[in-house]
């Protein structure tokens, strides 16, 4: 009786929602030309979208997994629609394995973004245990990309891996890949199968710390970083938690409470090891960790984490150095039962402070619908208002992630549904929903890494505006699930009309500043070459002429979406 | 008697000599004849814990055989004894010993149980295969020492024959090599209130419930699936209902669970991702008390071969009912109807909830159990003593001691109502039912009639 009257609330909310007409965020998925639904290999599993701009034309485009079915690749047409560019783009060969997680970095550093695709699995094979290598893709800049597992020395990973993140962890400008595994991995093809091999297959895996060489392979350097963990994991996300210049580790995983819970690593760079500080920062959560948001909630200069749940999430708060981590889920208001996959941070309203998405969904098969959390900040307390708000879909959702799909210079978002198993009252497709309701003032930042990562993966960029500090890091993956925001930073700005200073601290502790930005631009800020760490006082900013600073100055601080 | 020629009877009057004079090793030897017997167990045991990918299901199901095996391969030699062919589902035909030729028993069982436990358990590690081959060779080494080849060779050549009918046998049960389908993906199961839902807080990560095919595997008695239903309750959301009471119980004991309670939720916990099994505690209950009583090989044989049947059917027994009845666990129900934040102590298993087979194989073991060794028996169940502490339940794992085989499957129960997972009906008839199954292996003919 339960389950039906959970299914025809369900119903009925979704049926009040739409029908209600318009809302603050529309979905604009079948007008955009979105078509897309993830086909699940096993339900818990997959997937996710990155957001990247694969002809560097301005406007972000996306690619999205889709499991067992042909994966998408939606160039963004700059006019709100897309077209999905998938077949003719030399990425057809994902369509031979089951997708899960994807990322985007310029891993050559040639100007262009590549991706990485996590897999689970071959599709059609008749395989008795399920795995398979992950894909690397190069893109040849003329909006078509050539596979290059082989050449990065990539093909001989055989494992069930979940989410990808790019980061750079030895800041040699480099991208390095951080994968999460499920089940033990394999080296090499498997030969003839045994029993005692298939019952030894659903052991827990390590991760692979894939470092790039100088844009020529990988190597997989775990152990020599010092990771050593075997779990279910969910992938891992590069982060500075103890903002001291370089990207720490936080790694995800499912059901912690039973073989090993999350973990947090602190880089020591430049030393070549990441120590294990998860038991003293109280971050060895033992829960089914999904996914992970990172975020200045509080705009305290420190950095706080939304880790996803099975249930009810956890919302740690960054106490400062040499003290722990605490969860304060409830009385921050983001303790709502579901079980959540993606989670994002984002200055939706523009007013200041960072709102959090949660993306929401059942195991599948198991199909109850449960609907998306928009968790609006007010003053530093959250209210869930995915239904006021039109993004409440009641999909079976997976990864997440924000970008500005129309450059008008507030976060839309895209949400990865899973087409159920089972009968679902509800439609459970991919939804592109844009926001229509910023209405501050904002400031988005890109960065061009020349010795650092080309779009600034593993950066971060702080402003000052107002007396409110407000801190970004560039993201590399593994923020949300499976998935990958925008690497362009975006700061809600109020009211405030100028931002008073802005800082970028490349990854390895450089920093640039400016000063007295206009706001309603994208400022894309160019690295400047041999600066050193500590030293960016001298870079002070309005003089200099070998600080490029390409604004696109939008005049429009929100236009009317609604035609 | 009549069948046996002077051969057998001089070489049986030899082995109830060894018997005799072999309760305790002789000087320089390793094993007295029932350490073989208690040393396979332990060997079974080990394998148990150490083979991935097993289950409770399968676990039991290799006992049984294990230690039906190791009662046929001696059973021969004590004429006071009966075989269990005949009287099993479907077990017709048994090799037999040469009734004018001499035998070594421990040195039958010895062969027999190795090769049992590497045809049931095929898919361990190489690793635990040598370990059992190098078990074989040490007893085969002592046994043989001052034995005529001739008599050794055809000991062993019994006894691996014995093994492998048995385990021909097995393979129609339905279970053979069932850890390759642990779940069924493609089966539609029951969705209706109160029916059982994919735990949220789980033990496993399969969203499929464990063995559903189980309960229709062949028993080792006929008689115990002609066992009636037991009863369950009509599905209830209004309190004071005896349904929601039955939940509301397990709700009020976590709240005030103490410390003590909570060692035994975690002790009896006994994951097959970790751990010998729950079937594997009770197999491991009784190897304790063999060792400490140390009874002839027979009767070890014969007490192991007991409970493993009785557990392993009752397993089969209980999958029935658990398949049948589809029931919820605690944590679908409270969270929905009680308290939305309620989270049991111990996570959930991957299968329907009534009647728990914790309880009911803890029942069938421990009547076997008293009936063979006695009601009165005082142990110290030290299993998983050593464990490190479970940090996510702040709780250790503290030894336990019982006055009777019976409070220990008591407390095995009740643990899972400590743990959260299970209501006080489904361990009650778990316990209830358990007993029945055990009181149908403790009746089948296992020695002549004076």
């Amino acid at each position: 009786m339960n389950h039906y009257h959970t299914i025809f609330k369900a119903f009925l909310l979704c049926f009040i929602t739409r029908g209600l007409g318009q809302t603050p965020f529309t979905d604009v998925t079948e007008a955009a030309g979105i078509k897309h639904e993830f086909h699940v290999f096993e339900g818990t599993f997959g997937g996710g979208a990155t957001v990247f701009d694969l002809n560097n034309d301005g406007f972000e485009d996306l690619f999205i997994t889709s499991g067992t079915s042909p994966d998408a690749l939606y160039l963004n047409n700059g006019d709100g629609t897309f077209k999905n560019i998938y077949e003719t783009s030399g990425l057809k060969i994902t369509a031979g394995y089951v997708t899960q997680g994807v990322v985007s970095a310029d891993v050559n550093k040639d100007g262009f973004r590549d991706l990485f695709v996590t897999t689970l699995n071959t599709t059609g094979g008749t395989q008795v245990i399920p795995r398979a290598k992950n894909l690397l893709f190069l893109n040849n800049g003329d909006m078509t990309f050539r596979e290059a597992t082989t050449e990065f020395q990539l093909d001989d990973f055989n494992s069930f891996s979940t989410g990808p993140s790019f980061g750079d962890v030895n800041a040699d400008g480099y991208p390095d890949i951080y994968v999460g595994n499920y089940f033990q991995n394999f080296q090499g093809k498997l030969g003839v199968i045994k029993d005692a091999t298939i019952v030894s297959a659903n052991q827990t895996a390590k991760g692979y710390l894939l470092i790039n060489k100088k844009g020529a392979s990988f190597e997989d350097e775990y152990q020599e970083y010092g990771l050593t963990h075997r779990g279910f994991g969910f992938g891992a996300l590069f982060t500075d938690y103890d903002n001291d210049g370089d990207q720490d580790l936080l790694v995800n995983h499912d059901f912690g409470y039973k073989a090993v819970p999350n973990f947090l690593y602190e880089n020591l760079y430049p030393n070549k090891w990441f120590k294990d500080v998860s038991k003293e920062t109280g971050m060895n959560l033992t829960i089914n960790a999904m996914g992970s948001a990172v975020g200045d909630y509080d705009n305290n200069g420190l950095l706080d984490y939304y880790v996803t749940n099975i249930k009810f999430n956890l919302f740690m708060i960054n106490q400062g150095l040499h003290k722990p981590f605490i969860d304060r889920s409830k009385e921050l208001g983001t303790y709502n039962l579901a079980i959540s996959w993606g989670a994002n941070f984002a200055d939706f309203d523009q007013d200041g402070d960072l709102d959090l998405y949660v993306s929401n969904g059942d195991l599948n098969p198991n199909c109850v619908p449960m609907a998306n959390f928009y968790f609006e900040n007010e003053n530093g307390k959250f209210t869930e208002k995915g239904r006021l708000m039109g993004v409440n879909d009641y999909g079976i959702g997976r990864g997440s992630v924000v970008f500005d799909m129309d450059n008008d210079g507030d976060l839309d978002l895209l949400v990865v549904n899973q087409k159920p198993v089972k009968e679902y009252p509800v439609p459970s497709t991919t939804r592109l929903f844009r926001n229509d309701l910023a209405k501050g003032n904002w400031l988005k930042v890109a960065l061009q890494g020349n010795e650092a990562d080309k779009n600034g993966i593993g950066s971060r960029v702080e402003i000052v505006t107002g007396g409110i500090h407000m801190i970004r890091e560039i993201d590399g993956g593994g923020s949300s699930h499976l998935s990958q925001n925008s690497t362009i930073a975006h700061f809600g700005l109020g009211n405030a009309l100028t931002v008073d200073s802005l800082i970028v601290t490349w990854v390895g502790g450089k920093k640039q500043l400016l000063f007295d930005q206009k706001v309603n631009q994208l400022l894309l800020i160019k690295e400047i070459k041999g600066a050193h760490k500590n030293s960016w006082l001298i870079f002070l900013f309005s003089g200099f002429a070998m600080l490029v600073i390409t604004a696109y100055l939008f005049s429009r601080t929100k236009k009317a979406k609604n035609r | 008697m009549k069948r046996l020629g002077p051969c057998i009877c001089f070489s049986l009057c030899a082995s109830l000599l060894m018997l005799t004079v072999g309760c305790t090793p002789k000087e320089g030897a390793k094993y007295s004849q029932e350490d073989v017997a208690i040393e396979w167990a332990k060997m079974a045991l080990h394998i148990t814990q150490f083979t991935p990918s097993n289950s409770p299901t399968y676990a039991s199901r290799a006992f049984g055989y294990i230690s039906l095996t190791m009662y046929e391969a001696l059973v021969h030699g004590y004429p006071e004894y009966v075989s269990m062919q005949g009287q099993l589902n479907g077990l017709e035909r048994l090799p037999k010993p040469d009734p004018d030729a001499a035998y070594d028993w421990t040195l039958s069982l010895n062969a027999a149980e190795s090769s049992m436990l590497k045809n049931i358990y095929v898919q361990t590690s190489d690793e635990n295969k040598i370990r059992i081959d190098s078990l074989e060779a040490s007893i085969y080494a002592q046994f043989s020492l001052k034995l005529d080849k001739e008599i050794a060779t055809r000991s062993i050549d019994y006894g691996r024959s014995v093994a492998e009918a048995i385990f021909e046998w097995s393979k129609t049960d339905g279970g053979h090599r069932a850890y390759l389908k642990n779940f069924d993906k493609k089966m539609v199961h029951p969705e209706r209130p109160g029916s059982w839902k994919p735990p949220l807080f789980a033990q496993s990560f399969s969203h499929y419930p464990l063995h559903p095919h189980w309960g229709s595997n062949r028993t080792f008695l006929k008689v115990d699936a002609e066992i009636p239903d037991p009863d369950y309750l009509p599905y209830d959301t209004v309190p004071g209902s005896a349904y929601y009471e039955e939940f509301m119980k397990v709700y009020r004991k976590d709240s005030i669970l103490t410390q003590e309670e909570k060692e035994a939720a975690i002790w009896w916990g006994d994951d097959p991702d970790v751990t010998f099994t729950p079937p594997g505690h009770s197999f491991y209950i009784a190897t304790l008390a063999l060792e400490k009583m140390r009874p002839p090989m027979i009767k070890c044989a014969e007490v192991y071969a007991k409970t493993g049947m009785a557990v392993a059917d009752a397993f089969i027994e209980c999958w029935k009912w658990k398949y049948h009845f589809f029931t919820e666990r605690p944590n679908t129900f409270i969270p929905k109807y009680i308290d939305e934040e309620w989270e049991s102590f111990w996570p959930d298993p991957p299968f329907p909830a009534f009647p728990s087979g914790h309880a009911i194989q803890a029942a069938a073991a421990a009547t076997v159990l008293e009936s063979t060794l006695g009601k009165n028996f005082k142990f110290t169940d030290t299993a998983h003593e050593g464990r490190k502490r479970d940090e996510v339940r702040e709780t250790d794992f503290v030894i336990r001691s019982f006055d009777s085989f019976w409070a220990a499957a008591q407390e095995t129960a009740d643990s899972r109502f400590y743990g959260g997972i299970h209501t006080p009906l489904d361990n009650r008839v778990g316990l209830e039912e358990g007993a029945k199954i055990a009181n149908n292996v403790i009746a089948l003919h296992w020695k002549k009639m004076p």
